[in-house]
């Protein structure tokens, strides 16, 4: 039983991870789609009253596996690579640690499945748009074809690279063919670029909100103004070397070297270790404590308005 | 209406055209800056010096065009240093599908420009690795740090002149059996994969990171606790590591000057071949310009609503 | 014109499609906005199954052999059979349409939700951990004098005990702020949570430098696409 999850390196092969192609691995596949399927259709017979004991039972189960990972206890410097466990704890222990990929990686694979609610929804919404001739609905064709040619390119370029380039010829621009133009130029020519474009025009917006809205109207703002003002007169390196060259001017010509602590960059860096870092760290501290008791509510069910109510 | 209650009334188009133009113009003046860099972009600098020869580094590459401004500065910089210091290395993304693309663009364009200044070409299989994407960075860096092998299992490169062989034949990984045996880990990104990698692998492999200004602040706390070994943040954290790369840490230039300084630091030497002063300094003098664009812009705001409050009768807000 | 000239140019064409706004909303610019919604949905198919299911799911069911240039064929990965049941468990996540059996749907929600919360413990204590033991700095000097020039290793001088003690105690009265969610009553509380309240605002503060410093670096690349990669580059010819 400890074989599953575990890895089995190839040509080795175990009950659970089966050579490809075989006979074994493809009742396996159909076997166990078949009883994902009785799942679906046993799970939607069950009564309302036990409904919520079956999301809190998958979600516990889940999360166990992490648990156990981290409390178990393990021998110093196991290396079970080279080494075999000596008894059952050990066992299990080694076990947990080759466990936690293919687990963590169902997660994975679920959101995906649901990404394509999502892509489903988004259709779903303007397709009807179409349908109905509702206003603008000149628009959501837009959506819809872009998004049907970029899925189309996009599935051809990689059919092309993964099944027909043995030799990765497609790596080099010179052997494109139409699909690899068309593919490049809509995520790279298009969407990348204006992907990139979409985040930088939030610059634009901040520069506005500071004329209108970053006003001194508390002690809380001139505090948070006055931190702000500071870190951003450091990242001017221009400003910071004519600063210190003034300071620097001032103690030659005085000899007192208590001035140096008011070079910009010295009363930045001090502003940042002793007072930026800690105030993030106790914003940072607060949101981890919540997500842990958040995170522990959720696993054990206790979570009022989550998935199992 | 006073000139006050018009300067309080512009129109916000005003604001952004003259951004745009500031930036613009900006972009056309290239002077090298004098700077003191931060001791979290120094700390990193003198980190990736340190690698001992041989070492194999993971770079965990987590940006995409989005925060290309910073990002691809950054990734242009760990990878002209490595190079520099005839590093091998091996790259994935574990935060993003489109990440190991971009990725591989910026070291194909890296890889070439060192060509055409007569540098060794790095090859694949033989230098550096591409791992591509891995789905789940939790996961990911969790199995990292307890079985690097089984992370990385059934991966393959190519290798010119072998084929597509294991990772673990090819000269790169060939030493490493743990996550410990890697030089340095370094994390660019643009989100808080960071914070991913320092949770899952805390303390076993040196971690370094660069980030972008949005995510900065929040690292900077594991920098403080030595959790990451050393951090280039933002723009300015592009900027610091091409002044070090060209100026090294206490190294007296012909004029007996230090340009970075490490008070009780050792010396570490400057990058002498390919190019150092780069991306950052291309858009550090414009990144002055906006950032006194904004710093007068909230100056002006703030005294016009003085001075419009000032005018006899006028509505308090 | 070359393929790259005419990539860029269709680059900064979108790019001002959607700067378009920075003017007004415009049919321009909701033209460029539906492509680019509709471009990041397929995109985002194509990578889910390339990228995701093709790789993590559906590889590591199958297996896959690996045929060399002269024709021999080798096991890569051996075929993980069990994870065709996540098929059935991911459609569970389409009866959210359905009137009767939505009730199903959070249940590969839950699966993600446990293994993300399972995992909070160790994550929690290898954040924090840290950062708690270094935030635990001496405040009790040992000379009254201020760090000297060639400061003496061990002693704890008295600047620097001030220093520490400024840290802990932004780190405290910040942190408070997030603890006593309650009504404070007597000074010294309503002192502290006012003390954290602007501590808070000096860590936004750095935050809102911080990411002021991003958001320009984004717009100064793309003005940089557009004047030196574009102009200058693909059409000029130039660099």
């Amino acid at each position: 039983m400890l074989q599953f999850l575990a890895q089995a390196t190839p040509p080795e092969t175990n009950f659970w991870q089966q050579a490809p192609g075989t006979t074994g691995l493809i009742l396996g596949v159909v076997g166990a789609f078949i009883i994902g399927m009785l799942l679906f259709f046993g799970l939607s017979t069950i009564p309302t009253q036990f409904r919520r004991y079956i999301i809190v039972g998958f979600t516990f189960l889940a999360g166990l596996v992490f648990v156990l990972q981290y409390l178990w206890p393990r021998p110093i410097n196991a290396d079970f690579e080279k080494e075999l466990p000596r008894n059952a704890v050990e066992g299990f222990g080694a076990w947990l640690g080759v466990a936690i990929d293919p687990v963590a990686k169902t997660a994975n694979i679920l959101a995906a499945f649901l990404l394509g609610l999502g892509i489903f929804s988004l259709m779903r919404v303007h397709i009807n748009k179409i349908r109905r001739r509702a206003q603008d609905w000149g628009f959501s064709l837009i959506l819809i074809v872009s998004s049907v040619i970029m899925a189309i390119f996009g599935f051809w370029d990689w059919n092309m690279r993964q099944f027909n380039d043995p030799e990765a010829l497609l790596t080099s621009q010179e052997n494109w063919k139409f699909a690899n133009y068309v593919n490049d130029a809509l995520f790279d020519g298009m969407y990348q670029q204006m992907d990139a474009a979409m985040f930088s025009m939030i610059a634009f917006f901040i520069l506005s909100a500071a004329y209108r809205a970053f006003r001194i109207r508390s002690v809380e703002a001139t505090v948070m103004m006055a931190s702000a003002l500071i870190l951003m007169l450091n990242l001017m390196g221009a400003l910071t070397f004519m600063w210190s060259g003034w300071i620097n001017g001032l103690v030659e010509s005085t000899g007192n070297q208590f001035l140096t602590n008011f070079d910009l960059t010295v009363v930045a860096g001090w502003l940042r270790a002793n007072m930026q870092i800690p105030a993030i760290r106790a914003i940072e501290f607060g949101v981890g404590l919540g997500a842990l008791a958040m995170g522990l509510r959720l696993w054990l069910g206790l979570e009022k308005g989550g998935v199992s109510s | 209406m006073t000139i006050w209650e018009k300067l309080q009334a512009v129109d916000r188009r005003i604001l952004y055209l003259i951004l745009a133009v500031c930036v613009s113009a900006g972009l056309f003046i290239t002077i090298e800056i004098p700077t003191d860099p931060d001791p979290s972009s120094r700390d990193l600098y003198q980190a990736i010096m340190d690698i001992p020869e041989g070492k194999t580094v993971i770079i965990q590459s987590d940006w995409t065009n989005s925060t290309r401004g910073e990002s691809m500065g950054h990734f242009e910089n760990l990878l002209r240093l490595l190079m520099s210091r005839n590093l091998k290395f091996v790259f994935y993304s574990a935060a993003d599908p489109i990440a190991p693309q971009v990725a591989r663009t910026t070291l194909a364009r890296i890889i070439k420009e060192r060509k055409d200044e007569g540098l060794y070409e790095y090859q694949i299989g033989e230098d550096y690795i591409d791992l591509g994407y891995f789905a789940n960075a939790e996961a990911t860096n969790l199995n990292m740090g307890i079985d690097l092998r089984n992370a990385w299992s059934g991966k393959r490169t190519k290798k010119a002149g072998a084929g597509e062989i294991s990772i673990w034949e090819s000269p790169v990984l060939k030493d490493v059996r743990k996550i410990e045996d890697a030089g340095m880990m370094i994390v660019v990104t643009a989100s808080a994969s960071i914070d991913v990698a320092v949770q899952r692998l805390n303390k076993k492999v040196s971690i370094g990171a660069m980030v972008t200004g949005v995510v900065g602040p929040t690292v900077l706390p594991f920098y403080q606790a030595k959790q990451v070994n050393g951090v280039a943040v933002g723009l300015k954290g592009v900027y610091d590591l091409e002044y070090c790369m060209a100026n090294g840490v206490n190294l007296k230039d012909e004029d007996g000057n230090i340009k970075v300084l490490n008070k009780g630091g050792k010396e570490y030497p400057k990058i002498t071949e390919g190019k150092t002063l780069a991306r950052g300094s291309k858009y550090y003098g414009t990144l002055h310009i906006a950032l006194i664009l904004l710093i007068l812009a909230v100056v002006l705001g703030n005294v016009g609503m003085a001075m419009s409050r000032k005018k006899p009768g006028a509505k308090r807000s | 014109m070359s393929y790259l000239a005419i990539k860029l140019t269709l680059a900064v064409f979108a790019t001002f499609g959607l700067y378009s706004v920075l003017y007004r909303e415009t049919r321009f610019y909701r033209f460029f906005e539906h492509i680019y919604l509709g471009l990041a949905a397929g995109y985002t198919l194509v990578a889910t199954w390339k990228d995701t299911l093709y790789t993590e799911w559906w590889i590591k069911m199958l297996g896959k052999t690996d045929v060399s240039a002269d024709g021999v064929a080798t096991v890569a990965s051996n075929g993980f059979w069990i994870y065709s049941i996540l098929a059935p468990i991911g459609l569970m996540g389409y009866m959210v349409f359905s009137k009767k059996h939505n009730w199903m749907s959070k249940i590969p929600i839950g699966i993600i939700l446990g293994i993300w919360s399972g995992q909070q413990l160790e994550v929690w204590w290898n954040t924090y951990g840290p950062q708690i033991y270094s935030s635990a700095l001496p405040v009790i000097p040992t000379t009254w004098s201020f760090v000297p020039a060639q400061p003496v290793a061990g002693e704890l001088y008295a600047s620097q005990a001030l220093t520490n003690a400024i840290f802990i105690f932004t780190l405290i009265s910040a942190f408070s702020y997030f603890l006593f969610s309650f009504e404070l009553k007597g000074k010294f509380l309503t002192g502290l949570n006012t003390m954290g309240r602007w501590m808070l605002m000096i860590g936004f503060g750095a935050i809102f430098g911080s990411t002021v410093m991003a958001r320009f670096a984004l717009v100064i690349d793309r003005m940089s696409y557009i004047w030196n990669e574009w102009l200058q580059g693909a059409i000029l010819g130039g660099s």
